[in-house]
């Protein structure tokens, strides 16, 4: 970990590293946007999931964290759209709601992670970590 | 014979004539009077004649005529008032003797009034059988003897007029019925007339006046205390006093019944108007001292009426009373009894046991004594002799032990007319009634009718007052009366047991308020101040306190009664005792509360996403935030200005996290704040949604607001209306799952009716109501979902209602359901829609 990659900003870093992150809650967009980045992860939040998928027509993503419950448009949908646009993107998703339907729904599209809201925060960076390790490496060359 | 002494104007003319002749030598003098009419002079029954035969002739002549005034002499004289002279009346052309004078030679002749004051009271002349000029000499001296007879003739008639009078007065005095009583300075009588002679005795006169108290039984009107000497009226007036209208009781052994006597004096006094006695006029007035005692004492019985004594003490009294007013009468009173059919003892204070007993309980009858019979043909009955009338077959022997003879009755009328008894007057002789029994009997039946009609009456209503006391009784209500006028009240004895007031003690409107709980005692009086100034209703719910603290709810309802001039008689009413209903009541409001309450807690249930996902938010981000920090931190480099708006966040969140909760409190809390206040439905429709929004999302749904900008204020309680709105929206989100996720739509409208009141409407796409009544939805305990309690709509119902505003459901025409709802808007919000 270099102290240098904290403040590396979204543009300076190459999108196989930047970790993307949609949530219609601004509040909730900016904080778990300092976590990662309070952990050295290079961040790019969302607060629209058109606007998420509008950028992941034109940018590589290697990891999205989604939020479930949106009222544009849930996190599923989303999810759903996503693997049609970029099937190498890993999906972690975070919920309001202890939701078992939406888990398994969830689960079944292939989502690496799935986080209850409010999360243990060094299980949501390693998760997160984990996501970007196993993120293929031609993809990250794309 | 002096002139003066002559009794009367003949012999003093006789003297006068003669006189004349004798002195001065004429032959012949006669006189004239007026006759009675003053119309003619005849010729009087007196003359001088001076022997010579011939002259009777002339005398005859004249005594054969009547003188017109200014005709002849003597009519000449007495037109003029002054002596005539004629030289030779043969010559004369106004002489009609003319022709008896020739006969017997006469020539000159002279007439001489004979005046008395102004009036010319004879006519005196003289012939010589010669003629003769004027002599005014002698005419002078017959004048001046003319004169003294003038005089003499007025003294003489001034006494016949003084006598003339006093005899006019002396029969008046004996004729007329006031006694007139004449005293001189020492109390000597002058005069005592026949009147005075029959009203104090024949013997009076010989008593002096400062003995008559004692002597002839003088009282003061209480009849047995002696009028004061020095005080009686003929004593005053003799001391030089007015007296008027001094009455007196006079009570003597010519008079043992006593008299009445209204006494006016005055004082006798000289020509120099020093005192010299006084004159008493007395009437009699027993008769109407009578009639005003009489009077006095029928006033007595109709207060006894009134006074409410009992029917026999009246009829009793009455009874007595007419007695008083003749000898030897008997009277009774007997009531016809409620049958119609029987008499009943009224009253007959003199008359024996035996005969009381016989009557009472006998028929009435056409030939049924005399009241029986009265009372049957409802007109006066006269028996003249109960020994041999018919109508008294059957009673003879007891009239004789009893000893009556004649016994006349009179049925006693209501003012209706209809037959309520009769009054009968007992003789011990056979006779009919007379005038004066035929009016007491008149005045006995109008006073009995009026007792006996009174009596009745308040039976009547005694009886009525019974039966409802007897309603009441059993209804656990309070008949109460109140009287203004009389600051008097009535209240049935269940009324007083509900009032807590002893069954004795006397009630007025003040001790029935005093009864009202304070805090609406003031609303209780201005309610009843109301009902009497308008003579119209009164209605009141309050609490009454009782003594020891107990308190009761009623209801008291009440009415104005008024006479026929539209014044207020009296403030009649009942009072329900509605604690029993008012505890259920409150029970049920409770129970309302607790329902409603429930529901909201049960909705908070299903809103579990919405809630776990509004605090999961700000947690999150608290959470989250407090991590990074805490890396940054231990990274030992953190941006001071990154590092501020981090907590600056978490601050704002934890306050989103605090208004979550105090949003969730606030509706499931217990309506502790039921205020009112202006709602805008938009508004509360928009905030309603904001917290169940993550619902719709779950339940991938979809919301649509069509709002009417223009919608009027309503005055709500808020939180209830947010509950209605929840009750709907979540209704409508089960009723659109079954439909695939993207119809799941609902919309949720406003409009204003005609700024009059706001309507909401929740229209689904989902499963509909019932179709044959869509309105069952709000029943108690309907309920299409597997969880629900069937409550949520009834409660939604019942806030509507509370609102003053109404709600209903029906099918939509393509499918779903909608429900609207409207409140009335704010009085003057009408206009916003144009603002």
């Amino acid at each position: 970990m270099c102290d240098r990659a904290i403040y590396m900003t979204s543009g300076e870093k190459s999108d196989a590293e930047i970790v993307c992150l949609v949530d219609d809650d601004l509040s909730v967009l900016k904080s778990i946007e300092r976590l990662l980045k309070s952990d050295g992860l290079s961040v790019r939040g969302f607060n629209k999931p058109k606007e998420f998928l509008s950028h992941v027509q034109t940018h590589s993503v290697p990891v999205v964290i989604l939020d479930i419950w949106m009222e544009e448009m849930s996190g599923l949908e989303l999810q759903a759209h996503l693997s049609g646009l970029s099937p190498g993107t890993r999906v972690i998703v975070i919920t309001g709601r202890d939701d078992p339907a939406a888990k398994l729904t969830a689960l079944q599209m292939g989502v690496v992670a799935f986080f209850t809201k409010p999360f243990n925060d060094d299980q949501f960076l390693t998760a997160v970590r984990g996501a970007l390790a196993i993120y293929p490496m031609n993809e990250r060359a794309r | 014979m002096e002139v003066a002494a002559a009794s009367d104007l003949w012999s003093a003319l006789d003297v006068v004539l003669r006189r004349v002749c004798e002195k001065t030598g004429w032959v012949l003098g006669q006189a004239w009077i007026p006759n009675q009419d003053g119309t003619v002079l005849d010729c009087g029954p007196v003359c001088f004649c001076s022997g010579e035969d011939g002259l009777t002739k002339f005398r005859v002549a004249s005594e054969g005529s009547h003188f017109r005034p200014g005709v002849g002499l003597p009519g000449r004289v007495w037109q003029l008032k002054r002596p005539a002279w004629i030289e030779d009346v043969t010559q004369d052309p106004n002489f009609p003797r003319t022709k008896a004078a020739t006969k017997v030679g006469l020539k000159a002749a002279v007439g001489i009034p004979i005046l008395s004051g102004d009036e010319v009271i004879a006519v005196i002349e003289f012939f010589l059988q010669e003629s003769r000029a004027t002599n005014e000499r002698l005419v002078k001296v017959i004048a001046a003897v003319a004169a003294q007879l003038g005089l003499v003739m007025e003294r003489k008639r001034a006494v016949e007029e003084l006598s003339r009078t006093n005899e006019i007065l002396q029969s008046i005095l004996s004729s007329m019925g006031d006694a007139v009583i004449v005293a001189d300075k020492q109390g000597n009588f002058l005069l005592f007339n026949p009147a005075a002679e029959r009203m104090f005795g024949k013997g009076a006169t010989q008593t002096a006046s400062s003995e008559w108290s004692h002597q002839y039984g003088l009282y003061l009107s209480d009849k047995v205390t002696p009028f004061p000497a020095d005080q009686l009226p003929l004593t005053r007036s003799i001391r030089g006093e007015e007296v008027n209208n001094v009455e007196v009781f006079v009570r003597h052994d010519k008079a043992p019944q006593g008299l009445w006597t209204r006494i006016n004096g005055r004082p006798l006094r000289g020509p120099d108007g020093e005192l010299s006695g006084g004159v008493i006029v007395c009437r009699d007035i027993t008769e109407i001292k009578k009639e005003e005692f009489f009077l006095f004492d029928q006033s007595r019985v109709l207060e006894m009426i009134g006074a409410n004594a009992s029917l026999s003490e009246v009829l009793t009294s009455l009874v007595l009373l007419m007695e008083g007013q003749a000898d030897g009468l008997r009277c009774s009173i007997l009531l016809l009894n409620r049958d119609g059919k029987h008499v009943r003892h009224g009253a007959a204070p003199n008359l024996p046991e035996a005969y009381v007993k016989a009557v009472d309980g006998a028929p009435i009858g056409p030939r049924n004594g005399s009241c029986g019979t009265a009372m049957y043909l409802r007109k006066q009955v006269v028996v003249k002799d109960v020994m041999t009338d018919p109508l008294w077959a059957d009673y003879r022997k007891l009239a004789e032990i009893c000893g009556l003879r004649a016994c006349w009755s009179t049925p006693i009328l209501s003012p209706h007319g209809d037959v309520l008894g009769s009054f009968a007057m007992y003789r011990e002789e056979t006779r009919g009634p007379q005038p004066e029994e035929l009016r007491l009997t008149q005045i006995a039946t109008h006073i009995a009718g009026i007792a006996i009609d009174r009596q009745r009456a308040q039976e009547t209503l005694r009886e009525r007052e019974a039966r409802i006391s007897l309603a009441a009784e059993s209804a656990d209500l309070a008949f109460w009366v109140i009287y203004p006028e009389q600051n008097t009240a009535w209240m049935s004895d269940k009324g007083r047991a509900i009032y807590g007031f002893d069954s004795q003690l006397p009630l007025n409107r003040d001790l029935i308020c005093g009864r009202v709980h304070p805090d609406e005692r003031a609303a209780v009086h201005a309610a009843f101040d109301r009902a009497c100034a308008s003579i119209g209703l009164f209605e009141s719910e309050h609490r009454l306190v009782l003594p020891y603290g107990r308190t009761r709810w009623v209801i008291a309802r009440g009415r104005c009664l008024q006479d026929e001039h539209g014044n207020l008689l009296e403030l009649i009413g009942v009072t329900i005792d509605v604690s029993a209903q008012k505890q259920a009541d409150l029970q049920l409001q409770i129970q309302r509360e607790e329902m409603s309450h429930f529901n909201r807690v049960a909705l908070m249930g299903e809103m579990t996403a919405s809630v776990a996902h509004e605090l999961n938010q700000p947690l999150t981000a608290i959470a989250n935030n407090a991590s990074a920090a805490r890396r940054f931190l231990q990274r030992g480099n953190i941006d001071p200005v990154l590092l501020q708006q981090l907590l600056q966040d978490m601050v704002a969140d934890s306050q989103r996290a605090g208004e979550v909760i105090r949003g969730i409190r606030a509706l499931v809390q217990k309506d502790k704040n039921v205020a009112r206040s202006m709602l805008n439905l938009n508004a509360v429709i928009a905030d309603t949604l904001r917290l169940v929004s993550s619902d719709i999302v779950l339940r991938e749904s979809v919301v649509i607001t069509e709002m009417d900008h223009g919608l009027p204020q309503v005055e709500a309680v808020p939180v209830q209306i947010q509950q209605v709105l929840l009750n709907l929206i979540m209704n409508a989100l089960d009723a659109v799952q079954a439909c695939p996720p993207a119809e799941r739509r609902i919309i949720i409208s406003t409009r204003s009716l005609n700024g009059a009141s706001a309507e909401v409407t929740v229209r689904d796409f989902g499963t509909g109501l019932p179709k044959d009544r869509p309105d069952k939805v709000f029943d108690h305990f309907f309920s299409t979902k597997q969880t629900g309690m069937g409550m949520g709509l009834t409660i939604v119902r019942s806030i509507i209602e509370t609102h003053g505003g109404k709600i209903s459901a029906e099918n939509a025409p393509d499918r779903g359901a909608r429900f609207f709802f409207h409140l009335p808007a704010v009085r003057g919000d009408s206009k916003s829609q144009a603002a």
